[in-house]
């Protein structure tokens, strides 16, 4: 059986990998330094491809399209003008009532081991038993509050953690080194374009291990054909095509490790690889970030 | 009421080549044939089993996209399942459409609708494809079917577009198609599953 102190211990750490979790949930912050220098276990390679990969063409809604003009007028019928509008208020959602609530808590937990802490200096030296026994009220006490503490995260969890939607994170590592490169960029399905220049600090950055993030957003979960294209003296106008199918309500990481590029391949040399991001809290208190 | 282009013809004329029109009509039987085959190869869901996926997509593309039409994309079973389905929603602030059509749970089809469609968003209450194309059937459909050699040609849920008395009523519109007569549609009210009325067109 674990003695109290381990216990505590386990506690702790177990509290500290809440928070840990917690922070994972913020996006920026945390994509970068998660993705690592080394390949992520479990990632799959995606190819950078030559030329945009063709798809299937699917009609859609042909009887709307085969009598828009039916559709058009009837909708210019219904169209009216609002003669009254309600100015009530909205009523608010109850769970935002009770945050202050939370918030209070966590305020009041605070100033509770503030005090305790107070006393624990008060008492570095135990001259007789009775110390003990107050030292162990005072660990129960601490136990009390971690688990208050666990079940105000898990109220945040289950508020926040649910709503995450379908978006892509995509990260940059390595550097080539057969020729300098001055900028990523990325042009997504809908044709909106994102050009990263990389600095002299960033481009150090990526060839000692650090991960550059260029894109964080929400995407369509389906699947999408992304045109990377990188920028500088060799590569200029050279671009290759990723083929992703972001999941519905789930991070998907795209990283794209510059260093085996060449010039001769071109943006075809960049190896990709994807992943998702899996960050939560569990019952347990454990958590886990995939892969 | 401007005419509806249902899928099928009601009269052919007569005397414009027999044989053109028999061999445009084994054309199209093999085409049907040829697409029943490839549509087989997915399972046929009801317009619901999708909503959740168009409706991830749309909050994506617009926070205030709302469902404002939805059509089969492919033909339409027994039960009013469907391999593919067409779900349109619109964007007030974008003043703009967007089609995504669905087929196995996954969107194949994402694009924006080129004519312009402020159609009011129908209510969230909808009854499922399968209740209403019931509700027709028993109605009118069964009948015209067996009578005319009948399909059941297109399903749509839409509000206001084909219920003038009642503008904010969610309907559904169910088209059965002849190669022998006019077709028949089926309008079933998509909150209480009833049906509202039946014309021929």
């Amino acid at each position: 059986m674990p003695s109290r102190l381990e216990r505590h211990r386990g506690s702790a750490l177990r509290y500290c990998a809440l928070a840990a979790a917690a922070l994972a949930l913020l996006p920026a912050a945390s994509l970068a330094g998660r993705a690592g220098a080394a390949a992520p276990a479990g990632a799959t390679e995606v190819k950078v491809e030559r030329v945009r990969p063709r798809r299937e063409s699917l009609p859609t809604l042909r009887f709307l399209k085969d009598n828009r003009a039916f559709f058009r007028a009837r909708l210019d019928q219904l169209r009216e003008t609002p003669l009254e509008r309600r100015g009530g208020a909205a009523a608010i959602d109850p769970r935002f009532l009770a945050y202050p609530g939370l918030r209070d808590g966590i305020a009041a937990a605070g100033d509770s081991v503030a005090g305790l802490d107070e006393a624990r200096r008060a008492h570095e030296l135990f001259a007789r038993i009775n110390d003990l026994g107050r030292l162990e009220a005072q660990l129960d006490l601490l136990e009390h509050l971690l688990a208050e503490q666990d079940a105000r995260l898990g109220v945040l969890q289950h508020d926040f953690t649910g709503l995450q939607r379908t978006a892509l994170a995509i990260v940059v590592s390595g550097y080539p080194r057969a020729a300098e490169v001055s900028s990523v960029s990325i042009t997504l399905e809908d044709g909106a374009a994102i050009a990263v220049p990389i600095s002299a600090e960033q481009r150090d950055a990526l060839r000692r291990g650090g991960v550059l993030q260029i894109f964080h957003g929400l995407v369509e979960p389906r699947s999408q054909v992304l045109e990377v294209g990188l920028g500088g003296g060799p590569w200029a106008a050279d671009s290759g095509f990723v083929t992703l199918e972001p999941p519905r309500d789930r991070l998907t990481l795209l990283r794209l490790d510059l260093s085996p590029v060449q010039p001769a391949a071109g943006a075809t040399g960049i190896l990709a690889s994807t992943w998702l991001q899996d960050a939560e809290l569990r019952g347990s208190g454990s958590s886990r970030t995939g892969p | 009421m401007t005419r509806l282009r249902a899928g099928l013809d009601a009269a052919c004329a007569p005397g414009v080549g027999r044989a053109l029109g028999g061999f445009a009509a084994a054309l199209a039987l093999g085409a049907l044939l040829a697409a029943g085959a490839l549509a087989r190869e997915h399972a046929a869901l009801a317009a619901r089993a999708g909503l959740e996926s168009a409706a991830a997509a749309a909050q994506v593309w617009a926070s205030d996209a709302a469902l404002v039409y939805l059509e089969n994309d492919e033909d339409v079973d027994e039960q009013g399942a469907a391999p593919r389905w067409g779900y349109l929603y619109f964007s007030p602030s974008l003043q703009k459409a967007r089609a995504y059509s669905l087929r196995d749970g996954a969107i194949v089809v994402a694009e924006d609708l080129e004519m312009k469609f402020e159609a009011p968003p129908v209510a969230a209450g909808w009854i499922d494809s399968g209740a209403a194309l019931a509700a027709a059937e028993e109605r009118a459909g069964r009948a015209f079917r067996r009578e005319h050699e009948g399909r059941v040609s297109t399903m749509l849920l839409t509000r206001g577009t084909f219920q003038v008395g009642d503008p904010d009523a969610t309907t559904w519109t169910i088209i059965y198609t002849s190669p022998r007569t006019a077709s028949l549609f089926v309008m079933v009210d998509a909150a209480r599953g009833t049906v509202l009325r039946t014309w021929r067109g």
